[in-house]
Order: C-alpha cells, then structure tokens, then sequence
C-alpha cells in the first residue's frame, strides 16, 4: 500500500522539478545559442591557417592565449563548449582550447562587470579572475603533453565532420551556412543541456539545498559544501555572482570563492556536453583538477582566516 | 602510446600533489585551530567611536565569543554580531585621544563543536588627531577642507573641479558624503575618503536634486533630502522628502510612504536608529524610529536644529510661539521615555532671545545654545549648559562677532563654530573653545565646520 501523502509530496516535488529545471534550462538556452551561433561563425569565417597563425605552438603562450579569449568570446559554461569543439576542429591546439574551455566562462568582460556589481571591485573579483586563469593555465598544460588530440578528443569528432571551404562562397551563402551549423550544433550540444538541466534539477528537487548549508559549517566542509552546491546548481557564470552573494556571511569568503571558481568550470550540464567533446578520461582530469584545485584555494583563505 | 601514458600520467601525478596539499594544509589548518582577524587601524590611528570588525575563520558561539574578547584598558563597549562569524566591537563612549589600546582574542574553545583557538592575538591602536571638515570657496569654487587643531596646512579633500553644495562628515571620520551639481541640472550624492582619496559619485540623482546628506553614526545609511523633477522643465520640481540610502546594498528608498510626508534636515541620533527631519508645511519634526518603524511627530516652525541626548532618550529643538507680547522663541525637550514634551527654556521671556544653533556633546550634562543677548543687538552669543539644571556659561561672546552652527567633538570638550565679524566686509570664519579657553580661538576661514574625527 503507498501512503495516502505519497502522491501529495511526488505531486510537490514534480512542481519543484518542473520549476527548477525551466529556471536552469531559460537560463541556459540563449547562451547555448549565442555560443553555437559563435560556433557557426567561426566554422565559416575562419580558417585552420588563421588559427594556427593567432595561437602559439608553446604550451605555456597557447594555454595563456587560450585562457583569455573569453575576452574575445565572452561565452558562458554552455557556449563555450560547442565552440571550443569548433574551434578543435579548426586547429586550436589542444592546450588553448582546454584552457579556453575552463576560463572563458570567468574570464570575459560580462562576468568581469557582474561579479563587480555583486562583489564590487575587490578581493572576490581578483582572487576569481586570478584562480580561474590559473587552473585553465595548468589543466591546459598538463593537456600539451598530449600530442596527439585524437586521444582526448571523441574520434568520432574528426572523422565525422570535414573541413569545408567556404572562401568561394557569397557572403549571403556563408551566413545561411553558419546558421544551418548554429541550429544543428544547438540540437547536438541541446540534447545534453537538457540531460543535464534534469540530472541538475532532480538533486535539487531531491538533496535538500538548506540540508547542504546546514552542514556546511567548518573550514573544510563549507568549501566541499560550496564546490557540491556549484555543480549542482548548474548556475550560468553571468548571473553566479548575485548567488554567492547570499552565501555572504553565512559561508567563508574561501568557501564562496571556490564556488564562483569551480561553478563555471564545471557544473552537471556542462558535464554532459564535455562527454560529447572528450574522452572519459579526459573528461575526468578536466573534472577532477579544477575541483582539487578549487578545494585547495578555498581551504588556503579559510585556514588562513580571510 | 608513449605519449599517452605519459599525459596520463602527468595529469595522476598532479591530481596525487594536489590531493597531497590538501591534506597537509588540513592538518596544518586544523593544528592551528580557529584564526581570527581584527581589523584594527594600528598605523594610522583609529577614530574615537571606531568599530573594530573581528572574523573568525569559522562559526563561532556568540555566548562563548563574548569570555574571549576583552579591550586593555577597559572601555565600555557591546558586541554587534552580523553572522556566525563576524562580530564588531562596538564602544559607546568613546575612546580617548592620547591613550594605548590593546584589543585581545584570548585562547579557548569558541563553539559547540570544539573549535578552539590556541593562538591568542592582540592589536594595539591609539586614537588619531580630529581634524575639522569644512566648507570653503577658492577662486569661486566651493569645496570641503580639512584642518586639525595644531596649526597644520588646510588641505581640499574634493576636487578643484567640483562645486560642492552641502556635505556631511562620518561619525567615524573615514569619509565625507557631498552634494554637487550634475550635468542634467540635478544634484548627485558623492563620498570622498578623509585623506581626499577615492572621491566617487554615490548616488545618481538624474534629474532629481538630493540635498543635504546626513550619515547614520553607524555609517550604515544616508539620509537626505530629495525634490523629484517635474515631468518637463518648466515644471517646477516637487517638495522635498526624506529619502535612505543603505551603503551596504545600495537600497535606496523614501522613509515615509505616504508622499504627503515631507521631510527636509535628516539627523540621527546617537545610536542610528532614529531619523529626524523637518515638514516645513505641516511645521512638524518627524521622527521614524528605524528599528520599530514608528513615527513620532512634534510640533515645531522652525525646521531645526534637533539635537540628540548621548543616550539617544531625549531630543531638544526650537519652536516660535506667539505671545501678546509677541513671538518667543522656545527651546523644546522631548523625553522619549516619559513620552512628554517640554518647554525646557523661554517659556516666560519677556524678549525674544532667538534661541538657535543648539548642540549636545557625548557629555550628558554638557550643551550649547546660541542666543541673542537683546532684542537689539542681531549678534549671537554661545551659551554652554547643564540642560538638566540650566546653568551655564557664555563661552563666545566677542562683541563684534555672530556665533553659529556650533558642533562638539567626540568626547565633548571642544566646540567648534562657525563665526562673522559684524561690521566691515570679512570672510566667514571658523573658531573653536576649548575647556580652559576665556575666548574662542580663530581656526581658518570657512564655513559650516563639522568634525572628521
């Protein structure tokens, strides 16, 4: 026999799902788009040559590049994956695009002014923009060991798609082009935002949010706490800073740097769509390094008393 | 394949020295037990009411927090907690000039779950020199100066191209908030630091004019008064009502809801919690208590000044009463304790003294008041006195000079003023008394003085 309340709290937590997941998805989408769009463009407008002309061979100059041309491509977690692709199709050495991959969420001038509006302009800002550039950096690096992309890379990403030639093509045409590669991408890279937004939002609806910052008293667990909380919220870098915001006071300033570090490097949505772009193992380093980084920043300001 | 174990690798190595981190910086950390910080001004001086922000690297016991924190010598004091971990030592007198302090954190557990500190930490400060904020026109320009009492060099603390209006110095002496015209024909809200760094636009008020800022003790919010801009130009601008500007998350809203409520003069009291301002069409002082949100009016037509008891119980203004003989200026004690209202002096004057100019130092028995000695003469003499016996003495009464907007330092033992010479063209003149002073003193040259303490 179900209890007679059962339906009562499933009817409840449906509505909870149901609300969480259209907040992430709305959020999500017209970054999704606008970085698929960026996709579009770049498949159409450049070329490997250009690339391989802009960005270094070394690996400390590439990853650097790399990690700051959010700056350029001010992209959120869920553009900056369908261009990164893009752009590793385009001859973006391995190291720039993984390093672009982690910053560019952080690293360009949208989220630049919004953590300033949140945080103003002090230690929050410089310490995340600091940190941030320093994990891409390093994640990057470690990935220009690796010379042959192709065992990172999904296989299925060089045979599958070619290198067209669009130089000979009216301007009209390109457009049309780019924007018939924007709409497939977006359903490509779309399939996994929603898989995403549902993981996301079936914890949310299920792991108590208040149970999590109950607990998350103490130097270390405020940080793992905080680090949990930015994957599971799936909160897109633009508007993250207004959330950790909250967390002011209640949570150390290491413990809510981690988060605004962490988050848009890696949250569940993102998650899935680097599935769709790398290896398992790849995926795993991209995950684990900034997260071990993370922790490590966070538990140096709370043992250091920031 | 070569290449691939060693990118592996290199990546479990990393993960391995990063993990290895971790835990010693665990160890390290939790070895050391619970850090605390105090943000003291141990180099530059700290204000008289400075509070003195203390975080702990984690939650603490506010109960357990309290056996821990101690000030040398002791000083009168209470904890105000913003979360688990940040508290502020808050003095209510305050701290005198001239003397050594020592804040200290001593070692013990300081939470339910154990967490102790095992390092005890100290802070020595000492209280910095007042300097005196004022205004003062150069080549046409109006700005806000700075000068201490020793004879040092005035120095502009807003810039040279900016014409201030008004402005208001914090209790803290950190900062000043200034008024100044905008290119749309409103006037904005600025802040600018003690030393003249950091002058930055606080408030844009568009079209709207916001005039005469006054800052909380606390220096959490602005109160100021705002005259919304009419639809179109030829319109004139709307009645003055008192506005709050949070400084801590920007909120910026009117107090009264209801627009018939204007307000002109904001001034708090002591302990930040009350906000004074002057309805000049209703002739009404309105008094919005910030933690009850009551509302208290008392009848008066002058528009001020109101000034505050230390304890922020009782508050003194002026009213204009008309008698057969004539109109009487009254100065008015209301008791917010004993809920009653008073005519504290002036109520059987056989002259108008056109009592004005009234300020209350930290020192309960310790007030100012200036007055006209006769009916004939315009100049104003400063009364000091006990307002709970009414006796006193004038402290500046040179007969060529007018005497006004007097204001008390923290520990209520110098006044500064405001002072003109009567006859011939002078410039306005800032002075101050000190205990022990037969006359007042000639500062600089300047106009309404405040304290930056």
């Amino acid at each position: 026999m179900v209890p007679a309340n059962f339906f009562s709290w499933l009817w409840d937590k449906l509505n909870v799902f149901a609300t969480v997941f259209l907040g992430i998805f709305v959020e999500a989408v017209p970054y999704l788009l606008l970085g698929t769009l960026a996709s579009g463009l770049v498949e159409v407008f450049t070329d490997r040559d250009q690339i391989t002309r802009w960005v270094s061979k070394r690996p400390v100059a590439s990853s650097i590049t790399g990690a700051m041309m959010g700056m350029i491509f001010p992209v959120c977690e869920c553009g900056v994956v369908p261009l990164t692709r893009r752009l590793f199709k385009k001859g973006l050495p391995l190291s720039a695009g993984i390093s672009f991959l982690l910053a560019a969420p952080v690293l360009n001038p949208i989220v630049l002014f919004s953590t300033a509006s949140a945080f103003g302009w002090a230690d929050m800002l410089f310490w995340r923009f600091f940190l941030s550039l320093i994990i891409a950096v390093t994640v990057g690096l470690v990935f220009s060991v690796e010379k042959d992309s192709n065992n990172v890379l999904k296989t299925v990403f060089d045979s599958h798609e070619h290198e067209h030639s669009y130089q000979d093509k009216s301007m009209t045409e390109k457009i049309r082009q780019a924007f018939l590669i924007t709409v497939d991408e977006f359903f490509d890279m779309g399939r996994y935002l929603v898989l995403g937004t549902t993981l996301a939002a079936g914890l949310q609806t299920f792991v108590s949010q208040s149970t999590l910052l109950a607990i998350g008293s103490g130097p270390i667990l405020s940080v793992l706490i905080m680090l949990l909380l930015a994957v599971l919220l799936s909160i897109c870098s633009t508007v993250d800073s207004f959330v950790a915001l909250g967390f002011v006071g209640t949570f150390s300033f290491g413990s809510i740097l981690s988060f605004l570090v962490f988050g848009p490097m890696v949250d569940i949505k993102s998650v899935m769509m680097y599935t769709q772009v790398f290896k398992r193992r790849a995926v795993f380093y991209i995950v684990a390094i900034p997260f071990m980084m993370s922790l490590l920043a966070g538990l140096l300001f709370n043992y250091l008393g920031k | 394949m070569k290449q691939t174990i060693s990118f592996d690798k290199l990546a479990i190595s990393i993960l391995l020295i990063l993990l290895a981190l971790v835990l010693v910086i665990i160890v390290w950390g939790e070895s050391a037990g619970v850090r605390v910080v105090a943000d003291v001004p141990e180099e530059r001086g700290a204000s008289p009411y400075q509070r003195i922000k203390i975080t702990f690297s984690e939650s603490v016991s506010t109960e357990m927090a309290f056996d821990l924190i101690t000030m040398n010598p002791v000083h009168e004091a209470y904890l105000e907690w913003t979360n688990e971990r940040t508290v502020y030592f808050v003095p209510v007198k305050p701290f005198e000039l001239n003397k050594n302090y020592t804040l200290t954190v001593s070692a013990g557990v300081i939470n339910a779950s154990g967490g102790e500190i095992k390092n005890p930490r100290s802070w020595n400060f000492f209280v910095r020199e007042p300097l005196v904020a004022y205004m003062f026109t150069d080549a046409n320009q109006s700005g806000v100066w700075a000068i201490d009492l020793n004879g040092g060099e005035p120095k502009r603390l807003t810039s040279e191209e900016i014409k201030v209006l008004s402005f208001d110095a914090a209790q803290n002496g950190d900062f000043v908030v200034f008024t100044t015209l905008n290119e749309n024909g409103g006037v904005d809200l600025w802040k600018v630091n003690r030393d003249g760094s950091d002058e930055s636009l606080l408030l844009d008020c568009g079209l709207d004019r916001c005039t005469v800022p006054s800052i909380s003790p606390d220096a959490k919010y602005i109160a100021y008064s705002r005259e919304v801009a009419g639809p179109t130009p030829d319109i004139p601008y709307g009645s003055p009502r008192v506005w709050l500007l949070n400084l801590e998350n920007s909120l910026n809203s009117p107090v009264y809801a209801d627009p018939q409520v204007l307000g002109y003069n904001p001034s708090w009291s002591p302990d930040s919690q009350k906000l004074i301002s002057f309805d000049g069409l209703a002739d009404l002082i309105n008094l919005f208590d910030l933690s009850t949100n009551q509302q208290f009016v008392f009848p008066s037509n002058t528009g001020g000044p109101v000034v505050w008891s230390p304890d922020s119980t009782k508050l003194m203004f002026t009213n204009i009463r008309q008698t057969e003989e004539g109109f009487r200026t009254q100065v008015r004690l209301a008791d917010l304790t004993l809920n009653d209202t008073i005519t504290l002096i002036g109520q059987n004057d056989e002259q108008d003294y056109g009592y004005y100019s009234l300020a209350w130092s930290s020192l309960e028995e310790r007030a100012v008041m200036g007055f006209r000695l006769s009916e004939e003469q315009p100049a104003q003499v400063l009364w000091m006195f006990n307002p709970a016996r009414l006796d006193g003495i004038l402290i500046a009464n040179e007969p060529e000079y007018t005497y006004n907007s007097p204001q008390w330092d923290a520990w209520g033992s110098t006044l500064v003023f405001q002072q003109f010479r009567l006859k011939g063209v002078h410039a306005p003149e800032i002075g101050y008394w000190q205990d022990g002073f037969d006359a007042p003193k000639f500062l600089t040259n300047g106009i309404l003085p405040q304290w930056l303490p």
